[in-house]
């Protein structure tokens, strides 16, 4: 285990580009945890300061004030709590449902796979962006349903990667080994099939979380996320709209801070794929 | 009788022409207005809808009796030439003018009665304002030219709606009804008005466009240059509509922007900013039959922790009158030395130490895209947190808001909105909002006091207009001390306009989208 870590590191600091975007990651994940720290002003997140309101950037406000006269900075560091939460969970969510579902449908071949597949078919068919939107409006705008609308659209991404390995997976001789010598199905798919296809999973998981940061922020600025005054970016670059092009810094803030999280994500799971997954490699590392 | 004649009509009209400038033969070139709408025109069906973001099709293609001009809004006779009301204030009897349809046939009695009997058989848009008052079938055309509305009860308000009875081709209509629809399918996207502009084109998603209606009965000497084309393009994100009057491409949009536009519209050279105090309050509803809201001292408590003047002088720049009581200032009826609540949250704590019962956390209604409605719901609920009531802000779309608002049930705890004219008179504010009968349907505060009630059921049908004044005023009053919604202001109306458009009427009713008096030089 450990060598397998510290050959991953190794590999990583070879590949500057996934460097950078473990960084911003790792900044990310610092920011959301130490946010009240941070933070210049930890009370602009509930308390509101009306005749300070769009100032620019100074000093006392690194990226000026909002339309309430809160400290635009300072908010951004506790949406990075809320960017974070939303995530982790909905990934969370989408492994723990994708991932059996593809197993338990690439492993066996009978009418119940076909129809675990279909029902992911039908979920694909539809653009991801749409359906989330169309649940998170039914639901009511909440983090809670963002999270919902997140996992109930992301789990078929990962059912279909799993069912897809797991197929190919079961024609390698170490997986009919252990089927011949009596393992139950259950642990040829735990301890032989998954341990296996886990590489490309990683990756996924990893490029997934980018888009998954990108669509939570869509639904937070077409209204479907945390209501206000939650200081949740997408929202707050819907907010901005209102003071274009004059209170720039108030849509630049959020809108830079989605881009490098995003960025970061995409750039650590390209690194990753090359090192983990050496089929799909960049042909630049080639 | 009681007879009103239209003589009125005649001096407003000398009076208009004067204000225009001398009264020329029209040049030829009139020009485009190109008007940048907030909300979709879904419907042009006249009867169907009865709101201020799509008020241009009624007014711009229908023509009605009687219509509101300027500001303070003054009534005067339109389509009909004169009104006579009888003593006991049930019969109305109009004389109409001679007036055409689009499609040249004259407009006449039967379709006046057409148009009421539609509406009360629609029950949809202006509806409510004449149920219970004219009855379906009760009116009269003995006539071609006179019309006869004998109201079931009498009505202080009848002659203020009449306006919204939009006249209608009624064999036009009735000619393209589809299984006894009342043509709402092909009204919704065609015209059979007699307005002074004529559709040419719609699309839903588009807007529409109108060419000038040359044969208007009223005549367009008194313009000088009137335009010959107007548009109203749904455009729904601010930006692009101030950015579009910055460059010319639009010459007109809402006047309710917010103050940070207004102050970005004024620096360009394209763009002349018209100011009229209006008549649309903002305010929060206040579910009054709910605990803990059905406590007076919680709902106290709830009108000290708002930061009027936060809002007012710092998040809207001073851009708005601050109003204590349901009735906008400006109209009769408002009580001029109501005072009226400030932030104070010491006496928040103390009334709110004086409810009984359990205080949950309460949630706190939005209109989403509406950003004045967040920042006044995220500035309330600093206040509330203060003195330690938990909030929670929901910010829902308008249709999915009033669609909640007419359930007692799914009703916010709290709901800021506006309130906006549709007819110039006190129960367009109070009667509508705390009158028992309108629970559930416009009272959506679910407040009923007996007192309000009788002082409210009172005016609507007095004649007396000393007693009507005395009894709002009171109204104004009792609504306040009881706290029954929290009152913040009257709006403004900033009206940005190409520099080149001459003529621009404002009227709380219309807003200044009566583009007949409009010319572009």
């Amino acid at each position: 285990m450990m060598e397998t870590a510290r050959f991953l590191l190794r590999k990583l600091a070879a590949d500057r580009t996934a460097a950078l975007g473990a960084l911003l990651i790792l900044l990310l994940i610092v920011v959301a945890i130490a946010a009240p720290v941070l933070s210049t002003h930890p009370q602009d997140v509930a308390e509101f300061n009306p005749p300070g309101r769009l100032q620019p950037p100074s000093a006392e406000h690194y990226f000026g004030t909002d339309r309430m006269g809160s400290d635009v900075y300072s908010r951004i560091l506790f949406g990075a709590r809320i960017t974070i939460t939303i995530a982790v969970i909905a990934i969370g969510v989408s492994v723990l449902i994708g991932v059996p579902v593809g197993l338990v449908a690439g492993y066996y071949r009978n009418w119940a796979s076909d129809a675990l597949m279909r029902i992911s078919d039908i979920f694909l068919a539809v653009p991801q962006i749409v359906l989330a939107i169309a649940i998170a409006q039914t639901l009511g705008p909440s983090i809670e349903n963002v999270i919902l609308a997140l996992s109930a659209t992301y789990w078929p991404f990962w059912a279909r990667l799993v069912y897809a390995e797991t197929r190919s997976a079961l024609n390698e001789t170490y997986v009919e080994a252990s089927i011949a010598l009596g393992a139950s199905p259950g642990r040829v798919m735990l301890f032989h099939v998954l341990p296996n296809i886990s590489s490309s999973l990683i990756v996924r998981t990893t490029i997934g979380m980018g888009g998954t940061i990108l669509t939570a922020a869509t639904l937070g600025f077409l209204g479907l996320g945390p209501p206000a005054p939650s200081p949740e970016w997408g929202r707050t670059i819907a907010e901005s709209r209102e003071f274009l092009p004059e209170a720039w810094w108030y849509a630049t803030a959020p809108g830079l801070a989605i881009f490098l999280v995003v960025m970061g994500f995409n750039l650590f799971g390209d690194g990753l794929r090359d090192i983990l997954d050496p089929r799909t490699r960049r042909s630049s590392d080639g | 009788m009681l007879t009103r004649h239209a003589s009125r009509l005649c001096r407003f009209a000398a009076a208009a022409a004067i204000a225009l400038g001398a009264a020329t033969a029209p040049a030829a070139a009139g020009g485009k207005f190109i008007f940048a709408n907030s909300s979709a025109y879904d419907t042009l069906d006249p009867h169907a809808v009865f709101d201020v973001g799509r008020v241009a099709s009624r007014i711009n293609l229908y023509d009605g009796l009687m219509r509101w001009f300027d500001n303070p809004p003054h009534l005067e006779p339109w389509l009909a030439e004169t009104v006579d009301i009888s003593d006991d204030g049930l019969t109305y009897t109009f004389t109409l003018r001679d007036a055409k349809f689009h499609d040249g046939s004259p407009v006449e009695a039967s379709d006046v009665v057409y148009s009421i009997d539609r509406i009360l058989a629609m029950k949809k848009g202006a509806y409510s304002l004449f149920e219970g008052t004219v009855a379906p079938g009760s009116t009269q055309a003995p006539d071609a030219k006179t019309v006869v509305f004998n109201l079931s009860k009498p009505s202080a308000i009848f002659l203020a709606t009449v306006p919204e009875i939009h006249v209608l081709n009624a064999e036009l209509v009735k000619a393209n009804e589809a299984d006894g629809d009342l043509g709402t399918a092909w009204l919704s996207k065609n015209d059979a008005g007699s307005g002074s502009f004529q559709l040419r084109r719609y699309d839903p998603a588009i807007g529409w466009q109108a060419t000038r209606f040359e044969d208007h009965f009223f005549g367009w000497d008194m313009v000088d240059n009137p335009l010959d084309e107007i548009e109203f393009r749904t455009v729904v994100e601010i930006n692009s509509r101030v950015l579009g009057l910055m460059n010319g491409d639009f010459h007109g949009t809402d006047g309710y922007l917010p103050q940070d536009q207004v102050k970005r519209l004024r620096t360009s050279d394209h763009v002349v900013v018209q100011e009229e105090e209006s008549m649309r309050i903002f305010y929060s509803i206040i579910h009054n039959g709910r605990p803990p809201m059905n406590d007076i001292n919680f709902r106290k408590a709830l009108s000290y922790a708002f930061d009027y003047d936060g809002f007012i002088d710092n998040i809207l720049s001073g851009s708005v009158a601050r109003n204590p009581v349901p009735l906008p200032n400006n109209m009769w009826g408002s009580p001029k030395d109501a005072g009226g609540y400030t932030l104070d949250l010491e006496k928040a704590k103390e009334h709110l130490a004086m409810v009984e019962g359990d205080v949950r956390e309460i949630t706190l209604g939005a209109l989403a895209g509406y950003g004045q409605t967040e920042q006044a719901a995220a500035l309330l609920q600093n206040g509330l947190n203060k003195i330690g009531v938990k909030t929670r802000i929901v910010a829902e779309t308008w249709p999915v808001a009033s669609g909640k608002m007419r359930d007692e049930e799914q009703m916010y705890d709290l709901l800021f909105l506006w309130k906006s004219t549709y007819y110039a008179d006190p129960n367009n504010w109070l009667g509508e909002m705390y009158a028992c009968e309108q629970i559930g349907a416009r009272n959506n505060s679910w407040y009923c006091n007996e007192e309000v009630d009788r002082l409210l059921s009172e005016a609507r049908v007095s004649t007396d207009q000393d007693l009507r004044r005395a009894n709002y005023e009171k109204a104004n009053r009792l609504l306040m001390e009881d706290a029954a919604g929290i009152f913040v202001y009257n709006t403004k109306w900033f009206g940005p306009f190409n520099k080149n458009a001459r003529g621009v009427r404002f009227s709380p009713i219309g807003n200044g989208q009566e583009m007949r008096w409009v010319s572009m030089e």
